[in-house]
């Protein structure tokens, strides 16, 4: 059977176009993400949230809906994705790639050395903060179980949305440990935050962008991140202390919100 | 032929002109923490420190870029790098195991190799091993590629200086050290990684700076090039097991006194003498990892020191020890 599957995909992979650079952006792009009123949870919202920055700095039109089982329709299996044509492209860094393919780019402008600093920043990112979410989301008994169980499988009727949720705690459950993090406690996670924050607060220093004038994908990145942690109600605001004790980092996302996002005030409480 | 030997896996500091060895890494008989992702932390945490002492040379930009650096080896070059020592089946079984297993005590030579290669294993899979490649070949064929790509970013920052911050080598070079001296140096009969990486010659060159100017000793007393390859090469596989195996490595450099810069003595040993010294080092070391933790193999000052407090605390005599200290007493 999974012979079979693998022949099928070996098959039929190669025969997928790779015609991008073809086609214009058409006007109907959409992206895909959980619902988000009462399901999608702080990683997932951060994520697509970057996304949405980067294609609005790149101008792109993009149309956001929200579906249920979006986590199941990408074909990676994490949100958010984007419908292109006849293209699915999932996850930040493919969708680059694939924005590149269409001729927009943000970090064109870099030099070497810079796109390499670039790029181990989005990894610092992913490595500290990504992870920290999930930890916080799914490892953390108090959040998980006035948040995010109620959360992730509410689409779904009893007893799905349980198996569901139990599911996803020990697939994160699984990949902590192996990672490392299975043994930290909360308080060794928010400090890894801290760190995080600090170089990050070190490197933007007083610019506007990491890269001076223009933003780049790493901002779009750090904006989805570090706004979503600023907004979102937890069971403890630790998380978001431990952000706004960096100013320029608040700044740059208010900074970042009103540009692209075209809110007249910002919704970033400062309390 | 001098085959596997150990030697301690420094991770060097470099604070102003301060220099000293961080604690050392010997295969962890009683745990397997797998910490790497708190050390990065941890480490900037310990500069951070120092810098109530006195001034650290890697400016906040600097050392906030150290934490991005390591968190890019990590993410793209860590997975390649244990699929080669680990997963790859002929690496594994004619290069790694044979080392490990043969300084392990029995049984748990036979344990050890296999759990870490099953946790290299899962540790890749899960974290690459996502949809849509659903095979094992489409992963490594991956992570090969992300290493590569990670290489040639490394060796785009490096460029032509001599250490990633200028003059001086901090903890950002000896991250990269121990990632990549291993895959330069060891031979494995599977090599695609170790041919990109010599393709890159300042990082060659940057392995080569680094070998030379840390590990001298160890480079001493061979006479066949064949030797001292495989010396050095164990010494700092070493080096590579230890970032991803030990375990809190904080607290123990804020123990390690702050020794002013030494100069590695001359000391020449022969062979059959630097074979019997490495094999006390060890057998003293295996016993208390603690107390010998600020005993280098280089022989320096600090050496004759702790020897004598070791043997009165260990309240050992052993053949070992008698030869440990008639080299301090011929060396000083």
């Amino acid at each position: 059977m999974c012979l079979l599957i693998w022949l099928v995909i070996d098959i039929f992979l190669p025969c997928v176009p790779v015609s991008t650079a073809a086609e214009p952006w058409p006007e109907n792009a959409t992206l895909y993400q959980q619902l988000k009123g009462e399901q999608i949870l702080l990683s997932d919202n951060a994520a697509s949230l970057a996304v949405q920055a980067f294609l609005q700095m790149c101008n792109l039109p993009i149309k956001v809906v929200c579906r249920a089982n979006a986590e199941y329709m990408s074909p990676s299996g994490k949100v958010p994705f984007i419908h292109v044509g006849n293209q699915v492209v999932s996850e930040l860094g493919p969708i680059v790639q694939f924005v590149k393919a269409k001729g927009h780019s943000l970090s064109d402008g870099l030099d070497e050395v810079q796109k390499a600093e670039m790029k181990a920043y989005m990894e610092l990112v992913n490595n500290m903060l990504l992870t920290a979410e999930l930890y916080l989301q799914w490892c953390d008994d108090a959040t998980v179980g006035e948040i995010t169980h109620a959360r992730y499988g509410s689409p779904y009727p009893w007893p799905l949305n349980h198996i569901l949720a139990y599911q996803k705690q020990w697939e994160v459950k699984r990949k902590m440990k192996a990672i490392g993090w299975g043994n930290k406690t909360l308080d060794q996670v928010l400090e890894d935050v801290d760190q995080c924050c600090q170089a990050l607060s070190q490197r933007l220093g007083t610019q506007p962008y990491f890269f001076n004038k223009q933003p780049t994908e790493l901002d779009a990145l750090v904006f989805g991140h570090l706004y979503t942690i600023l907004t979102t109600q937890m069971t403890n605001d630790e998380l978001s202390e431990k952000v706004k004790n960096y100013s320029n980092l608040l700044a740059f996302c208010r900074r970042i919100e009103q540009h692209y996002f075209g809110k007249g005030s910002s919704s970033i409480r400062l309390s | 032929m001098a085959y596997a030997k150990f030697s301690g896996a420094p991770l060097k500091v470099n604070v102003i002109d301060n220099t000293w060895r961080g604690s050392r890494g010997d295969v962890p008989v009683l745990t397997t923490e797998d910490n790497t992702i708190s050390q990065p932390a941890k480490i900037l945490n310990f500069l951070r420190k120092q810098k109530y002492n006195a001034d650290y040379e890697l400016s906040a930009k600097q050392g906030a870029d150290t934490l991005a650096y390591i968190a890019l080896l990590e993410e793209k070059l860590l997975p390649a790098v244990l699929h080669t020592f680990w997963v790859e089946s002929d690496n594994y079984f004619t290069v790694t195991k044979p080392w490990f297993a043969s300084r392990m005590p029995f049984p748990l030579s036979l344990i050890l190799p296999g759990r870490m290669s099953k946790g290299a294993l899962t540790r890749i899979l899960l974290t690459r091993g996502e949809p849509p490649l659903y095979h094992l070949r489409e992963v490594e064929a991956q992570i090969y590629r992300d290493a590569k790509e990670c290489l040639n970013l490394l060796s785009n920052r490096l460029g032509t200086s001599q250490f990633f911050f200028g003059d001086m080598p901090s903890t950002l070079d000896a991250y990269v050290f121990g990632f990549l001296a291993p895959l330069y140096k060891v031979r494995f009969p599977k090599v695609q990684l170790q041919e990109h990486l010599k393709q890159l010659s300042n990082l060659c060159r940057f392995c080569d700076d680094i070998l030379n100017s840390y590990f001298r000793v160890s480079l001493g007393g061979y006479s066949s090039d064949g030797d001292a390859t495989v010396h050095i090469s164990v010494t700092i596989a070493i080096s590579q097991m230890y970032l991803l195996y030990f375990p809190q490595m904080d607290d123990n450099l804020r123990q390690s006194p702050q020794l002013p810069p030494r100069k590695l003595p001359t000391l020449k040993l022969t062979p059959a003498e630097e074979e019997m010294y490495m094999v006390a080092y060890l057998e003293l070391h295996a016993l208390d990892m603690n107390l010998m933790e600020s005993l280098p193999l280089d022989l320096s000052c600090g050496v004759m020191v702790n020897i004598d407090s070791c043997a009165k605390q260990l309240d050992l005599c052993s053949d070992s020890l008698d030869f440990l200290m008639q080299i301090q007493k011929n060396a000083f």
